[in-house]
């Protein structure tokens, strides 16, 4: 068997996304497709998409930024032209998502001021603390923390976003389509790439589970913050389908997230994302950490 | 790649069951390969013999032949390099480091 690393081409890239699931998309969704109509004519609702928007343009952001850290520091040039692919698939999320946001309403000058209003201290932190591992040039637990960490979250939370969007923003759930399908091949390098680095650099097992740790408790505070600043949006949300006798049933690992409540929602992505790290960390030689409270 | 199956063990004493596979819809991988994929429906979602469940990304790679213990197999769209095993009774797959 060859080794994963020969998997790593621009070429592979370039069939796979542009050409290939990416093919005809606009802003990663299909052209000619738009925001619900219902989002305009209620001012709760439209914030409330633009709040959870901007949280996904802050988190893209730091993934940019962290992957493109990574290149200058990757020990091999397999290792370096995936990063450079993964830096390419970053910039278009935070591509994408800023699009949103202007197609939701905001104004590309008041861009920032949007960004610093709605946007996340927690999940600021969060970034913080990987960040600081890509700047002091750590290639070890830059990976762990963007691709197992980072990534391992992203992937749940699109999950679930696509989950609540099928039915009712076809426009915003192939955006997502899009997205989860990058985080595939991101989380598939982290494993593949520290599974067998962990094994070169036991002394570095320390450092990232105490990373683990203190990145966990940041996103377990982004997700309580995030699912209590929705709760008005989710509830106007609610009354508009009874009132107009909708019914939808969007299932996430078991929990219909029409209907349940927003701790139920926070608690069942949690407990996701949280078991998610502990099977991958678990598969790549390191021991899950409970999270440091934020 | 002609098959997901990548390599099998030797000496095999009978005969692999052989599977046509159909476009299932799924799309994250160059067309030539959409059909060796398809999306995982949850744990409810039972797989066929010649299937078995990437745990990197939660895609199910499907195979032209029955896959057995001691596979290895591919999953294009993370890229990992996986080998087949039991557990409990089903076949599980876990990534080759």
């Amino acid at each position: 068997m060859t080794n994963f690393l020969s998997g790593y081409s621009i070429q592979k890239w370039l069939e796979s996304c542009p050409q290939g699931y990416l093919e005809d998309t606009v802003y990663g969704h299909e052209a000619g497709e738009k925001e619900p109509e219902g989002l305009f004519d209620n001012e709760l609702l439209r914030e409330g998409q633009i709040r959870s928007t901007c949280n996904l343009v802050l988190g893209e952001r730091a993934a940019l930024a962290a992957s493109s850290g990574l290149v200058n520091c990757a020990p091999d040039y397999k290792s370096k032209t995936f990063l450079a692919t993964q830096t390419l698939d970053e910039a278009r999320h935070v591509e994408i998502f800023t699009q949103r946001l202007f197609d939701l309403g905001v104004s590309p000058a008041d861009l920032e001021d949007t960004l610093n209003e709605f946007g996340n201290p927690h999940l600021v932190k969060f970034a913080e603390v990987l960040l600081e591992k890509v700047d002091k040039g750590d290639f070890v637990a830059g990976v762990v923390g963007q691709n197992i960490v980072l990534e391992g979250m992203a992937f749940s939370v699109f999950e679930m976003l696509h989950a609540g969007a099928q039915e009712d923003n076809p426009k915003f759930a192939h955006t997502l389509s899009g997205t989860i399908a990058d985080e595939r091949r991101h989380v598939g390098f982290g494993e593949n790439r520290i599974g067998a680095l962990i094994k070169q650099y036991p002394e570095k097992k320390a450092e990232c589970e105490r990373m683990q740790a203190e990145m966990s408790g940041h996103m377990l505070a982004t997700f309580a913050s995030a699912f209590k600043e929705g709760e008005a949006s989710n509830e106007e949300a609610r009354r508009l389908q009874k009132e107009q006798g909708k019914e939808s049933h969007a299932m996430y690992h078991g929990v219909d997230l029409a209907q349940a409540d927003t701790a139920e929602m926070e608690a069942v992505l949690a407990d996701t994302v949280l078991k998610e790290f502990k099977t991958r960390l678990g598969r790549i030689g390191l021991e899950y950490q409970s999270p440091i409270a934020a | 790649m002609n098959d997901t199956l990548i390599n099998q063990p030797a000496g095999e004493d009978r005969p692999r069951q052989m599977y046509v596979l159909e476009e299932t819809g799924f799309k994250e991988v160059p067309k030539k390969f959409r059909r060796f994929y398809r999306k995982w429906g949850g744990p409810s979602d039972t797989l066929a013999p010649n299937e078995v469940l990437c745990p990197v990304c939660k895609i199910v790679i499907r195979s032209l032949q029955e896959l057995r213990v001691g596979d290895k197999v591919y999953c294009m769209p993370c890229m990992s390099r996986l080998i087949v095993q039991e557990e409990g009774g089903r076949l599980v797959a876990r990534v080759n480091y």
